[in-house]
């Protein structure tokens, strides 16, 4: 884009000037590459002031609770509440919840949406353009539509609890599994699939095909152009894939509302909420957000995991 | 020859076509069922009514009429009052603002990170695109840092709008990709046309389908926003998504299906619209 070593010349030279000459730069700027960095800064504005207000200050209060002596002020400095989350079994059980549910959801969800993205993007399907829109349609469901969706599905009048009862001969209550944990795994891919589809399609879009033709033509039987060929060009987008779905698992909250049939971090803390235990629900807040933040930028970071939308 | 030639291709798209079925089945199957009016068996049985959607619509007296929606008087011109259902009006507004303060902080910051190479560009372009904070989170840490604002409709704007910024910065950014931003920039300058000007009346009306794109994303994604309303909201008309969430808890089969399926209009509507205004000029074009 343009001339990028004259620019990154022009930046380095100014950080090496004092503060005061680079508020003089911003303000009156003499040169193109000042005019430039002043853009810059003026366009980053507007999203820096969002990020500062809505953002960065709620979740410094958010500390300032979780380290408070009262439950309904911050005030004063103590640990208690990092000490019950990191010492009561009860809340390790919470955690343990979470991640490994997190864990199978996400693992489902991207296997299921690599077959998807690639019968999307590869075969000539008639009506392309409306299974791209049914498939992505749930995006915009809220987790208690989800949840509602499966209940329609696995409830105890579920169409399939119904067939399944006439198959086995038994009452549709017993075998339903709406508010189960198998229920709620469904739910959670209900909600999952279609953005790991969102995310994998995007990778797709920037495949080399002539390499998979020319697998083909050599001979390749299509597993192995998928396995050899396909796969390690992917791979990024795969990696990607599984730490935004992970991350979308570990935040899920209206699902569980309806379908409360595993106690996780975030149905945990809204539970403390309700019980008043502020101080409390902030250290798990404070838990929560500082664990996906390192989470993502640690994975972004120290795999080759490629997020392309 | 092999198994793979004979049983792949199929094999991949029954995946796609049993996740499509699992996904929008029970979609078609709540909207046959909100009009029924009974659904204890497999399939809902009793058509048609209209009297779950008049419930929950608020149109018919019902016993806990706390659950149907109520109604507002928006305007009154010579003694004929429009009444609006509020909670619907109040989440389509609520979801309105939002994409407003997306357009104003997301559209700048996608030209950023399109246009320009600069020191902290990765970080820059991670902070725009990167859910930061999940909803249940944000409600938490909006509750002690605005005790008095947090539940209002100005709380939870804001709110909304950071917790979909990334789904604007995400749709503008790819448009802005694929413009020849430099071409166009030079062009407007070299014909006269100040920065702010090119910035303002070339550049952002071209980016048109992916800011509308952007905006049908974010309107829906906040209307739809649970999860922070639910940590947050204290009072007063109901965003939608709790009005929903109170009719699948609480309501009969049938009527929760009538409050589900008038989302997925609202949704479908929205949509519509939205497209519409992006081919018939969301922004005024000069030629």
């Amino acid at each position: 884009m343009g001339t990028p070593g004259q620019e990154q010349a022009g930046t380095t030279q100014q950080s090496e000037t004092g503060l005061s000459a680079t508020l003089d730069a911003l303000l009156s700027p003499a040169t193109e590459s000042e005019r430039e960095r002043r853009r810059i800064l003026a366009l980053c504005a507007p999203f820096g002031l969002l990020v500062l207000v809505a953002g960065a200050y709620p979740l410094w209060e958010a500390v300032r609770m979780s380290v408070s002596v009262e439950p309904y002020e911050s005030v004063g400095f103590t640990l208690d509440a990092y000490a019950e989350l990191f010492g009561d079994p009860y809340y390790r059980g919470v955690a343990l919840n979470s991640l490994w549910f997190a864990t199978a959801t996400t693992l489902a969800s991207v296997g299921i949406a690599v077959p998807i993205a690639h019968a999307l993007e590869k075969y000539d399907l008639p009506g392309e353009g409306l299974w791209v829109t049914l498939v992505s349609f749930p995006i915009s469901l809220p987790g208690i539509v989800a949840a509602f969706m499966i209940l329609v599905w696995f409830g105890n009048t579920g169409v399939l609890t119904n067939l399944l009862a006439a198959v086995a001969g038994q009452e549709p209550r017993r075998v339903a599994i709406a508010t189960s944990v198998p229920g709620l795994f469904l739910a959670f891919l209900y909600s999952m699939i279609p953005r790991s589809t969102l995310i994998l399609r995007g990778t797709y879009a920037e495949l080399d095909h002539a390499a998979e033709e020319a697998a083909q033509a050599l001979g390749a039987t299509p597993w192995q152009t998928f396995r050899y060929v396909t796969l390690p060009q992917i791979r990024p987008g795969i990696i990607g894939a599984f730490i935004l779905t992970f991350r979308t698992a570990l935040a899920i909250f209206g699902t569980l509302i309806v379908i409360s049939a595993l106690l996780v971090w975030t149905l945990q803390i809204d539970r403390e909420l309700a019980g008043g235990a502020f101080p409390l629900a902030g250290a798990m807040a404070v838990v929560f957000f500082a664990f996906t933040f390192l989470f993502t930028v640690l994975g972004l970071r120290y795999t080759s995991a490629e997020v392309g939308l | 020859m092999s198994v793979s030639r004979q049983a792949g291709r199929p094999g991949v798209a029954a995946v796609l076509f049993l996740a499509v079925g699992f996904l929008i089945a029970p979609v078609l199957l709540t909207i046959a069922g909100s009009f029924a009016t009974e659904w204890t068996g497999a399939l809902p049985s009793g058509f048609v009514t209209f009297e779950n959607w008049r419930e929950v619509l608020g149109l018919a007296e019902t016993i806990g009429s706390q659950r149907s929606m109520g109604w507002d008087t928006l305007l009154s011109v010579g003694g004929v009052a429009l009444a609006v259902p509020s909670e619907l009006f109040f989440s389509v507004g609520l979801a309105l603002g939002g994409v407003l303060i997306n357009l104003v902080v997301g559209v700048p910051i996608a030209y950023v990170v399109a246009r320009y190479e600069f020191r902290g560009k990765e970080w820059v372009n991670a902070v725009s695109v990167l859910p930061l904070v999940p909803g249940v989170i944000l409600g938490v840490a909006f509750l002690r840092a605005y005790p008095n604002l947090s539940g209002t409709s100005f709380g939870l704007i804001v709110g909304y709008s950071l917790l979909k910024a990334p789904f604007m910065v995400m749709a503008v950014r790819s448009e802005f990709e694929s413009m020849p931003l430099q071409q166009l920039e030079e062009s407007a300058r070299s014909l006269g046309a100040s920065w702010p000007r090119t910035f303002l009346t070339v550049i952002v009306p071209n980016a048109r389908s992916g800011i509308v794109a952007g905006s049908i994303i974010c309107w829906t994604l906040a209307a739809a926003e649970f999860n922070f309303s639910y940590v947050v909201w204290a009072k007063g008309t109901q965003p939608l998504a709790l009005f929903l969430q109170r009719h699948i808890s609480n309501s009969t089969f049938t009527k929760a299906a009538a409050a589900v399926s008038m989302f997925f209009c609202i949704v479908v509507a929205i949509t519509l619209l939205l497209q519409r205004v992006g081919t018939h000029g969301f922004t005024t074009r000069r030629t």
